[in-house]
Protein backbone atom coordinates (compact mmCIF):
# COMPACT_ATOMS: atom_id res chain seq x y z
CA UNK A 1 0.00 0.00 0.00
CA UNK A 2 2.72 2.51 0.76
CA UNK A 3 4.79 1.35 -2.52
CA UNK A 4 0.97 2.20 -4.45
CA UNK A 5 1.18 5.70 -2.08
CA UNK A 6 4.71 6.30 -3.12
CA UNK A 7 3.81 5.75 -7.09
CA UNK A 8 1.08 7.64 -6.92
CA UNK A 9 2.95 10.79 -5.24
CA UNK A 10 5.68 10.73 -7.86
CA UNK A 11 3.09 11.09 -10.16
CA UNK A 12 1.05 13.44 -8.70
CA UNK A 13 -2.09 12.05 -7.70
CA UNK A 14 -3.93 13.57 -5.34
CA UNK A 15 -7.44 13.22 -4.65
CA UNK A 16 -8.06 16.84 -5.00
CA UNK A 17 -6.45 17.24 -8.60
CA UNK A 18 -8.01 13.82 -9.19
CA UNK A 19 -11.63 14.83 -8.64
CA UNK A 20 -10.93 18.05 -10.30
CA UNK A 21 -10.17 16.73 -13.78
CA UNK A 22 -12.95 14.20 -12.83
CA UNK A 23 -15.50 16.93 -12.92
CA UNK A 24 -14.07 18.97 -15.36
CA UNK A 25 -14.46 15.75 -17.59
CA UNK A 26 -17.60 14.63 -16.90
CA UNK A 27 -18.53 18.57 -17.15
CA UNK A 28 -17.45 18.33 -20.54
CA UNK A 29 -19.44 15.00 -21.04
CA UNK A 30 -22.25 15.68 -19.89
CA UNK A 31 -22.53 19.27 -21.72
CA UNK A 32 -21.51 17.59 -24.86
CA UNK A 33 -23.75 14.58 -24.21
CA UNK A 34 -26.73 16.75 -23.87
CA UNK A 35 -25.93 19.76 -25.89
CA UNK A 36 -23.85 18.37 -28.67
CA UNK A 37 -24.13 14.53 -29.24
CA UNK A 38 -28.01 14.88 -28.77
CA UNK A 39 -29.05 17.89 -31.20
CA UNK A 40 -26.41 16.38 -33.83
CA UNK A 41 -27.56 12.58 -33.56
CA UNK A 42 -31.23 14.40 -33.62
CA UNK A 43 -30.45 16.56 -36.98
CA UNK A 44 -28.31 13.25 -38.83
CA UNK A 45 -31.70 11.25 -37.73
CA UNK A 46 -33.73 13.81 -38.92
CA UNK A 47 -31.81 14.59 -42.45
CA UNK A 48 -31.46 10.27 -42.95
CA UNK A 49 -35.45 10.33 -42.37
CA UNK A 50 -35.49 13.29 -45.14
CA UNK A 51 -33.02 11.86 -47.59
CA UNK A 52 -34.93 8.40 -47.28
CA UNK A 53 -38.46 9.95 -47.38
CA UNK A 54 -37.49 11.71 -50.20
CA UNK A 55 -35.79 9.00 -52.16
CA UNK A 56 -39.13 6.80 -51.19
CA UNK A 57 -41.45 9.75 -52.98
CA UNK A 58 -39.10 9.95 -55.54
CA UNK A 59 -39.43 6.36 -55.94
CA UNK A 60 -43.23 6.99 -56.14
CA UNK A 61 -43.24 9.70 -58.31
CA UNK A 62 -40.75 7.54 -60.74
CA UNK A 63 -43.02 4.62 -60.21
CA UNK A 64 -46.51 7.05 -60.67
CA UNK A 65 -44.65 8.67 -63.51
CA UNK A 66 -44.23 5.15 -65.10
CA UNK A 67 -47.63 4.01 -64.24
CA UNK A 68 -48.67 7.25 -65.55
CA UNK A 69 -46.53 7.07 -69.23
CA UNK A 70 -47.89 3.29 -69.16
CA UNK A 71 -51.79 4.33 -69.13
CA UNK A 72 -51.07 7.25 -71.78
CA UNK A 73 -49.76 4.39 -73.93
CA UNK A 74 -52.70 2.67 -73.07
CA UNK A 75 -54.98 5.10 -73.78
CA UNK A 76 -53.56 6.05 -76.76
CA UNK A 77 -53.19 2.85 -78.17
CA UNK A 78 -57.12 2.18 -77.26
CA UNK A 79 -57.83 5.30 -78.63
CA UNK A 80 -55.81 4.70 -82.00
CA UNK A 81 -57.75 1.37 -81.75
CA UNK A 82 -60.91 2.97 -81.52
CA UNK A 83 -60.01 5.30 -84.76
CA UNK A 84 -58.92 2.86 -87.03
CA UNK A 85 -62.13 1.07 -86.14
CA UNK A 86 -64.32 4.09 -86.75
CA UNK A 87 -62.15 4.69 -89.59
CA UNK A 88 -62.99 1.33 -90.81
CA UNK A 89 -66.78 1.69 -89.75
CA UNK A 90 -67.10 4.67 -91.77
CA UNK A 91 -65.59 3.25 -94.65
CA UNK A 92 -67.42 0.12 -94.64
CA UNK A 93 -70.71 2.27 -94.53
CA UNK A 94 -69.22 4.45 -96.92
CA UNK A 95 -68.60 1.36 -98.96
CA UNK A 96 -72.36 -0.34 -97.63
CA UNK A 97 -73.72 3.27 -98.51
CA UNK A 98 -72.40 3.98 -101.59
CA UNK A 99 -73.11 -0.03 -102.98
CA UNK A 100 -76.92 0.56 -101.53
CA UNK A 101 -76.90 3.75 -103.90
CA UNK A 102 -75.15 1.76 -106.66
CA UNK A 103 -78.17 -0.67 -105.87
CA UNK A 104 -80.65 1.81 -105.70
CA UNK A 105 -79.76 3.56 -108.38
CA UNK A 106 -79.16 0.27 -110.84
CA UNK A 107 -82.83 -1.12 -109.23
CA UNK A 108 -83.92 2.66 -110.27
CA UNK A 109 -82.63 2.30 -113.65
CA UNK A 110 -83.62 -1.21 -114.35
CA UNK A 111 -87.11 0.37 -112.88
CA UNK A 112 -87.45 2.94 -115.58
CA UNK A 113 -85.91 1.24 -118.37
CA UNK A 114 -88.63 -1.62 -117.77
CA UNK A 115 -91.11 0.88 -117.74
CA UNK A 116 -89.62 2.54 -120.79
CA UNK A 117 -89.61 -1.25 -122.49
CA UNK A 118 -93.05 -1.59 -121.32
CA UNK A 119 -94.62 1.78 -122.56
CA UNK A 120 -92.62 1.33 -125.39
CA UNK A 121 -94.08 -2.29 -125.74
CA UNK A 122 -97.83 -1.11 -125.10
CA UNK A 123 -96.99 1.84 -127.24
CA UNK A 124 -96.00 -0.84 -130.19
CA UNK A 125 -98.85 -3.11 -129.54
CA UNK A 126 -101.32 -0.20 -129.10
CA UNK A 127 -100.45 0.75 -132.83
CA UNK A 128 -99.60 -2.72 -133.79
CA UNK A 129 -103.53 -2.62 -132.48
CA UNK A 130 -104.33 0.36 -134.40
CA UNK A 131 -102.10 -0.16 -137.19
CA UNK A 132 -103.95 -4.30 -137.56
CA UNK A 133 -107.09 -2.53 -137.21
CA UNK A 134 -106.35 0.26 -139.65
CA UNK A 135 -105.27 -2.62 -142.08
CA UNK A 136 -108.46 -4.22 -141.55
CA UNK A 137 -110.76 -1.29 -142.40
CA UNK A 138 -108.33 -1.13 -145.82
CA UNK A 139 -108.54 -4.94 -146.19
CA UNK A 140 -112.58 -4.26 -145.59
CA UNK A 141 -112.56 -0.72 -147.90
CA UNK A 142 -110.96 -2.78 -150.65
CA UNK A 143 -112.91 -5.66 -150.73
CA UNK A 144 -116.40 -3.97 -150.43
CA UNK A 145 -115.13 -1.72 -153.46
CA UNK A 146 -113.74 -4.52 -155.18
CA UNK A 147 -116.33 -6.63 -154.44
CA UNK A 148 -119.16 -4.20 -154.94
CA UNK A 149 -120.93 -5.58 -151.95
CA UNK A 150 -121.48 -4.06 -148.61
CA UNK A 151 -120.49 -5.68 -145.93
CA UNK A 152 -122.26 -6.89 -142.82
CA UNK A 153 -120.92 -6.53 -139.48
CA UNK A 154 -120.16 -10.31 -139.67
CA UNK A 155 -117.84 -10.31 -142.93
CA UNK A 156 -116.15 -6.82 -141.63
CA UNK A 157 -115.28 -8.97 -138.25
CA UNK A 158 -114.47 -12.13 -140.32
CA UNK A 159 -112.51 -10.03 -142.59
CA UNK A 160 -110.67 -8.02 -139.72
CA UNK A 161 -110.16 -11.52 -137.83
CA UNK A 162 -108.09 -12.75 -141.13
CA UNK A 163 -106.72 -10.43 -141.72
CA UNK A 164 -105.06 -9.94 -138.39
CA UNK A 165 -104.07 -13.61 -138.17
CA UNK A 166 -102.11 -12.91 -141.03
CA UNK A 167 -100.42 -10.22 -140.75
CA UNK A 168 -97.45 -10.71 -137.98
CA UNK A 169 -96.55 -8.04 -136.69
CA UNK B 1 3.72 36.00 -33.76
CA UNK B 2 5.00 32.97 -32.16
CA UNK B 3 8.35 32.80 -33.00
CA UNK B 4 10.73 31.79 -30.18
CA UNK B 5 11.54 28.46 -29.57
CA UNK B 6 9.64 27.00 -26.41
CA UNK B 7 12.88 26.98 -24.17
CA UNK B 8 13.76 30.45 -24.70
CA UNK B 9 11.25 32.16 -22.44
CA UNK B 10 11.59 29.76 -19.59
CA UNK B 11 15.41 30.52 -20.09
CA UNK B 12 14.94 34.31 -19.93
CA UNK B 13 12.60 33.99 -17.08
CA UNK B 14 15.58 32.24 -15.61
CA UNK B 15 18.37 34.45 -16.31
CA UNK B 16 17.21 37.39 -17.54
CA UNK B 17 15.52 38.24 -14.14
CA UNK B 18 12.68 39.13 -15.65
CA UNK B 19 8.99 39.31 -14.32
CA UNK B 20 5.87 37.36 -15.40
CA UNK B 21 5.18 40.32 -17.67
CA UNK B 22 8.71 40.61 -19.28
CA UNK B 23 8.40 36.84 -19.77
CA UNK B 24 5.00 37.28 -21.63
CA UNK B 25 6.09 39.98 -23.67
CA UNK B 26 9.73 38.49 -24.66
CA UNK B 27 7.21 35.95 -25.87
CA UNK B 28 5.35 37.78 -28.15
CA UNK B 29 8.61 39.58 -28.98
CA UNK B 30 11.10 37.61 -30.63
CA UNK B 31 13.89 40.33 -31.02
CA UNK B 32 14.44 40.27 -27.11
CA UNK B 33 14.96 36.61 -26.84
CA UNK B 34 18.01 36.16 -28.81
CA UNK B 35 20.17 36.98 -26.07
CA UNK B 36 23.43 35.72 -26.88
CA UNK B 37 25.59 34.10 -23.87
CA UNK B 38 22.77 32.98 -22.01
CA UNK B 39 23.40 30.05 -20.02
CA UNK B 40 20.94 26.75 -20.10
CA UNK B 41 19.40 25.06 -17.18
CA UNK B 42 18.03 21.80 -18.52
CA UNK B 43 16.92 20.09 -15.24
CA UNK B 44 14.68 22.74 -14.27
CA UNK B 45 13.80 23.80 -17.46
CA UNK B 46 13.40 20.83 -19.59
CA UNK B 47 9.77 19.80 -19.12
CA UNK B 48 9.29 20.45 -15.84
CA UNK B 49 8.33 17.55 -13.41
CA UNK B 50 6.19 14.36 -13.24
CA UNK B 51 3.45 15.74 -11.30
CA UNK B 52 1.56 18.81 -12.98
CA UNK B 53 3.19 21.66 -10.98
CA UNK B 54 0.33 23.69 -8.56
CA UNK B 55 -0.12 27.43 -8.56
CA UNK B 56 1.95 29.09 -5.46
CA UNK B 57 3.58 25.10 -4.73
CA UNK B 58 1.98 23.33 -1.88
CA UNK B 59 -0.60 20.63 -2.22
CA UNK B 60 -3.07 22.90 -3.91
CA UNK B 61 -5.93 21.21 -6.40
CA UNK B 62 -5.45 23.86 -8.99
CA UNK B 63 -2.47 22.84 -11.28
CA UNK B 64 -1.18 24.33 -14.55
CA UNK B 65 -2.74 20.72 -15.87
CA UNK B 66 -6.06 21.69 -14.33
CA UNK B 67 -6.06 25.31 -15.99
CA UNK B 68 -5.35 23.70 -19.23
CA UNK B 69 -8.40 21.55 -18.76
CA UNK B 70 -10.44 23.84 -17.75
CA UNK B 71 -9.49 26.01 -21.28
CA UNK B 72 -9.61 22.67 -23.12
CA UNK B 73 -13.19 22.21 -21.45
CA UNK B 74 -13.60 26.34 -22.63
CA UNK B 75 -12.58 25.56 -26.20
CA UNK B 76 -14.81 22.43 -26.78
CA UNK B 77 -17.68 23.38 -24.91
CA UNK B 78 -17.49 27.09 -26.81
CA UNK B 79 -17.30 25.46 -30.13
CA UNK B 80 -19.93 23.10 -29.89
CA UNK B 81 -22.54 26.09 -28.36
CA UNK B 82 -21.65 27.96 -31.47
CA UNK B 83 -22.23 24.74 -33.46
CA UNK B 84 -25.20 23.41 -32.40
CA UNK B 85 -27.05 26.80 -31.12
CA UNK B 86 -28.82 27.22 -34.23
CA UNK B 87 -29.36 23.72 -36.15
CA UNK B 88 -30.56 23.69 -39.89
CA UNK B 89 -31.24 20.89 -41.89
CA UNK B 90 -29.21 23.24 -44.24
CA UNK B 91 -25.95 23.10 -41.80
CA UNK B 92 -23.24 25.88 -41.87
CA UNK B 93 -19.95 25.40 -42.03
CA UNK B 94 -19.44 25.05 -38.01
CA UNK B 95 -22.29 22.77 -37.87
CA UNK B 96 -21.59 20.48 -40.89
CA UNK B 97 -18.01 20.06 -39.31
CA UNK B 98 -19.14 19.24 -35.90
CA UNK B 99 -22.11 16.38 -37.64
CA UNK B 100 -19.04 15.29 -39.97
CA UNK B 101 -16.99 14.32 -36.33
CA UNK B 102 -19.91 13.12 -34.94
CA UNK B 103 -21.44 10.89 -37.96
CA UNK B 104 -17.49 9.43 -38.74
CA UNK B 105 -17.42 8.59 -34.53
CA UNK B 106 -20.52 7.01 -34.38
CA UNK B 107 -20.35 4.63 -37.51
CA UNK B 108 -17.04 4.04 -36.14
CA UNK B 109 -18.59 3.22 -32.86
CA UNK B 110 -21.48 1.61 -34.10
CA UNK B 111 -19.56 -0.56 -36.59
CA UNK B 112 -17.80 -2.21 -33.36
CA UNK B 113 -20.37 -2.51 -30.70
CA UNK B 114 -23.24 -2.62 -32.79
CA UNK B 115 -26.30 0.01 -33.08
CA UNK B 116 -27.98 -0.78 -29.83
CA UNK B 117 -25.05 -0.57 -27.70
CA UNK B 118 -23.65 2.27 -29.56
CA UNK B 119 -26.64 4.49 -28.68
CA UNK B 120 -25.58 4.28 -25.04
CA UNK B 121 -21.71 4.42 -25.18
CA UNK B 122 -21.55 6.65 -28.21
CA UNK B 123 -21.20 9.97 -25.81
CA UNK B 124 -18.51 8.86 -23.54
CA UNK B 125 -16.31 7.41 -26.15
CA UNK B 126 -17.00 10.61 -28.59
CA UNK B 127 -16.02 12.60 -25.57
CA UNK B 128 -13.01 11.15 -24.52
CA UNK B 129 -11.90 10.63 -28.36
CA UNK B 130 -12.02 14.86 -28.55
CA UNK B 131 -11.17 15.65 -25.37
CA UNK B 132 -8.19 13.94 -25.43
CA UNK B 133 -7.22 15.01 -29.03
CA UNK B 134 -7.85 18.47 -28.35
CA UNK B 135 -5.90 18.16 -24.66
CA UNK B 136 -3.10 16.39 -26.92
CA UNK B 137 -2.98 19.44 -29.47
CA UNK B 138 -3.03 22.10 -26.99
CA UNK B 139 0.01 20.83 -25.35
CA UNK B 140 1.79 21.43 -29.25
CA UNK B 141 0.90 25.58 -29.50
CA UNK B 142 3.63 27.73 -28.24
CA UNK B 143 3.99 28.48 -25.03
CA UNK B 144 2.49 25.39 -23.31
CA UNK B 145 5.06 24.51 -20.95
CA UNK B 146 7.17 27.17 -21.85
CA UNK B 147 5.52 30.20 -20.07
CA UNK B 148 5.99 30.66 -16.86
CA UNK B 149 7.25 30.90 -13.51
CA UNK B 150 10.25 31.05 -11.97
CA UNK B 151 10.69 31.02 -8.12
CA UNK B 152 14.08 30.34 -5.74
CA UNK B 153 13.59 26.52 -4.90
CA UNK B 154 13.00 27.41 -1.06
CA UNK B 155 10.34 29.65 -1.69
CA UNK B 156 8.13 28.30 -4.20
CA UNK B 157 5.63 30.57 -3.26
CA UNK B 158 7.64 33.79 -3.04
CA UNK B 159 8.78 36.32 -5.91
CA UNK B 160 9.52 35.55 -8.79
CA UNK B 161 13.48 35.12 -9.54
CA UNK B 162 15.82 34.67 -12.34
CA UNK B 163 18.62 33.05 -10.37
CA UNK B 164 20.43 30.10 -12.38
CA UNK B 165 19.00 27.55 -9.38
CA UNK B 166 15.06 29.15 -9.79
CA UNK B 167 12.50 26.68 -9.91
CA UNK B 168 10.30 27.05 -13.21
CA UNK B 169 6.49 26.06 -13.26
CA UNK B 170 4.87 26.43 -16.74
CA UNK B 171 2.08 28.80 -16.81
CA UNK B 172 0.37 25.53 -19.12
CA UNK B 173 0.61 21.70 -18.99
CA UNK B 174 -1.31 19.61 -21.85
CA UNK B 175 -3.94 18.14 -19.43
CA UNK B 176 -3.37 14.73 -20.56
CA UNK B 177 0.43 15.04 -19.22
CA UNK B 178 -0.92 14.86 -15.78
CA UNK B 179 -1.89 11.43 -14.56
CA UNK B 180 -4.66 12.81 -12.40
CA UNK B 181 -6.39 13.70 -15.82
CA UNK B 182 -5.83 10.41 -17.38
CA UNK B 183 -6.64 8.46 -14.49
CA UNK B 184 -9.75 10.15 -14.49
CA UNK B 185 -11.01 9.61 -17.34
CA UNK B 186 -10.14 6.00 -16.86
CA UNK B 187 -11.81 5.68 -13.88
CA UNK B 188 -14.83 7.49 -15.63
CA UNK B 189 -14.60 5.04 -18.03
CA UNK B 190 -14.64 2.23 -16.23
CA UNK B 191 -18.06 3.15 -14.29
CA UNK B 192 -19.80 4.08 -17.54
CA UNK B 193 -18.22 0.60 -18.95
CA UNK B 194 -19.61 -1.20 -15.46
CA UNK B 195 -22.86 0.66 -15.97
CA UNK B 196 -22.98 -0.92 -19.62
CA UNK B 197 -22.14 -4.10 -19.30
CA UNK B 198 -24.79 -4.75 -16.00
CA UNK B 199 -27.58 -3.18 -18.32
CA UNK B 200 -26.54 -4.84 -21.17
CA UNK B 201 -25.79 -8.67 -19.77
CA UNK B 202 -27.10 -8.80 -16.10
CA UNK B 203 -24.89 -9.54 -13.52
CA UNK B 204 -25.21 -13.40 -13.78
CA UNK B 205 -24.31 -13.22 -17.46
CA UNK B 206 -21.44 -11.24 -16.65
CA UNK B 207 -19.92 -13.40 -14.53
CA UNK B 208 -20.74 -16.18 -16.25
CA UNK B 209 -19.10 -14.39 -19.53
CA UNK B 210 -15.83 -14.21 -17.05
CA UNK B 211 -16.10 -17.14 -14.92
CA UNK B 212 -17.67 -20.28 -16.40
CA UNK B 213 -16.39 -22.77 -19.31
CA UNK B 214 -17.20 -21.62 -23.02
CA UNK B 215 -17.14 -23.60 -26.03
CA UNK B 216 -20.30 -25.19 -25.62
CA UNK B 217 -18.98 -27.68 -23.58
CA UNK B 218 -21.23 -30.17 -21.54
CA UNK B 219 -21.25 -32.67 -19.24
CA UNK B 220 -17.68 -34.32 -17.94
CA UNK B 221 -15.70 -32.42 -19.54
CA UNK B 222 -17.57 -28.62 -18.43
CA UNK B 223 -16.71 -30.36 -15.08
CA UNK B 224 -13.32 -30.35 -15.86
CA UNK B 225 -12.64 -27.57 -17.01
CA UNK B 226 -14.57 -25.49 -14.94
CA UNK B 227 -11.39 -24.59 -12.30
CA UNK B 228 -9.17 -23.94 -15.55
CA UNK B 229 -11.78 -21.60 -16.69
CA UNK B 230 -12.19 -20.10 -13.05
CA UNK B 231 -8.52 -19.45 -12.94
CA UNK B 232 -8.36 -17.58 -15.81
CA UNK B 233 -11.80 -15.76 -14.66
CA UNK B 234 -9.36 -14.35 -11.82
CA UNK B 235 -6.77 -13.34 -14.41
CA UNK B 236 -9.44 -11.90 -16.59
CA UNK B 237 -10.97 -9.71 -13.05
CA UNK B 238 -6.87 -8.77 -12.63
CA UNK B 239 -6.83 -7.42 -16.39
CA UNK B 240 -9.88 -5.60 -16.11
CA UNK B 241 -9.03 -4.10 -12.56
CA UNK B 242 -5.63 -2.80 -14.65
CA UNK B 243 -7.49 -1.66 -17.26
CA UNK B 244 -7.76 2.44 -16.19
CA UNK B 245 -3.90 1.67 -14.78
CA UNK B 246 -2.87 0.64 -18.52
CA UNK B 247 -5.51 3.49 -20.61
CA UNK B 248 -4.03 6.59 -18.49
CA UNK B 249 -0.48 5.31 -18.09
CA UNK B 250 -0.21 5.02 -21.84
CA UNK B 251 -1.59 8.43 -22.71
CA UNK B 252 -0.25 10.26 -20.09
CA UNK B 253 3.50 8.66 -20.74
CA UNK B 254 2.80 9.51 -24.32
CA UNK B 255 2.07 12.74 -24.16
CA UNK B 256 5.06 13.56 -20.98
CA UNK B 257 7.25 11.71 -23.22
CA UNK B 258 6.33 13.73 -26.26
CA UNK B 259 6.72 17.15 -24.35
CA UNK B 260 9.88 16.30 -22.85
CA UNK B 261 11.04 15.49 -26.26
CA UNK B 262 10.07 18.75 -28.03
CA UNK B 263 12.09 20.49 -24.80
CA UNK B 264 15.17 18.45 -25.57
CA UNK B 265 15.12 19.16 -28.77
CA UNK B 266 14.50 22.84 -28.37
CA UNK B 267 17.95 22.89 -26.25
CA UNK B 268 20.23 20.68 -28.42
CA UNK B 269 22.00 23.70 -29.87
CA UNK B 270 22.66 25.68 -26.50
CA UNK B 271 26.13 25.67 -26.71
CA UNK B 272 26.12 27.19 -30.02
CA UNK B 273 26.57 31.20 -31.13
CA UNK B 274 23.38 32.95 -30.95
CA UNK B 275 22.33 32.97 -34.67
CA UNK B 276 22.71 29.65 -35.03
CA UNK B 277 21.22 28.41 -31.55
CA UNK B 278 18.37 30.45 -32.28
CA UNK B 279 17.97 28.45 -35.70
CA UNK B 280 18.68 25.45 -34.04
CA UNK B 281 16.42 26.12 -32.05
CA UNK B 282 13.71 26.68 -34.34
CA UNK B 283 14.55 23.78 -37.09
CA UNK B 284 15.53 20.65 -34.67
CA UNK B 285 12.28 20.34 -32.73
CA UNK B 286 10.25 21.08 -35.89
CA UNK B 287 10.04 17.22 -37.39
CA UNK B 288 9.23 16.08 -34.06
CA UNK B 289 5.84 18.81 -33.71
CA UNK B 290 4.73 17.08 -36.68
CA UNK B 291 5.20 13.74 -34.81
CA UNK B 292 3.92 14.81 -31.91
CA UNK B 293 0.90 15.78 -33.97
CA UNK B 294 0.71 12.39 -35.40
CA UNK B 295 0.67 10.88 -31.81
CA UNK B 296 -1.60 13.30 -30.60
CA UNK B 297 -4.50 12.12 -32.29
CA UNK B 298 -3.13 8.64 -32.44
CA UNK B 299 -3.35 8.34 -28.60
CA UNK B 300 -6.82 9.92 -28.61
CA UNK B 301 -7.61 6.84 -31.58
CA UNK B 302 -6.01 4.71 -28.92
CA UNK B 303 -7.69 5.52 -25.95
CA UNK B 304 -10.85 5.70 -27.62
CA UNK B 305 -10.68 2.39 -29.51
CA UNK B 306 -9.24 0.32 -26.66
CA UNK B 307 -12.96 1.56 -24.07
CA UNK B 308 -14.78 0.77 -27.08
CA UNK B 309 -13.15 -2.57 -27.72
CA UNK B 310 -13.28 -3.17 -23.84
CA UNK B 311 -17.43 -2.40 -23.87
CA UNK B 312 -18.00 -4.41 -26.66
CA UNK B 313 -15.97 -7.89 -25.18
CA UNK B 314 -18.24 -7.22 -22.32
CA UNK B 315 -22.09 -6.97 -23.93
CA UNK B 316 -21.41 -9.13 -27.09
CA UNK B 317 -22.65 -12.74 -26.78
CA UNK B 318 -20.81 -15.45 -26.04
CA UNK B 319 -20.54 -17.35 -29.35
CA UNK B 320 -19.44 -13.72 -31.15
CA UNK B 321 -16.41 -13.12 -28.97
CA UNK B 322 -12.77 -15.24 -29.35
Amino acid sequence: MDQLKDILTMFGVTWGKFLAQVFIFLIVYLVLKKFAFGPVMAMLDERKRRIQEGEENLEKIKRDLDEAEAKTHEIIDVANKKSERMIEDARESAETFTNQQRQEAVHEANQIIAKAKEAGRLEQEQMASELKREFGRLVIDTTSKVSGKVLDQDDQERINRETAGQIAL
Amino acid sequence: MFGPGPLHLSRLAVEKKADVSAVLNAFFNPVDLNVPGLLMQRAVLASGSIPAEAFGGGDSWLTNSIFVALIVMGIILLFTRMATRRMELIPGAKQNFVEFIVEFLYSQVEEILGEKVAKRAFPLLATIFIYVLVSNWFGLLPGVGTMGFAHSEEDLTGPVTLSETAHFTPLLRPASADLNATLGMAVVFMLVWFFITMRETGPVDFLKHIFAPKGGLTGFMWILLVPIFAFVGVIEVISILFRPVSLSLRLFGNVYAGETLLHAMSGMADKLPGAVKFLFDILLPLPFYFMEILVGILQAVVFALLCTVYIQLSTAHDEEEH
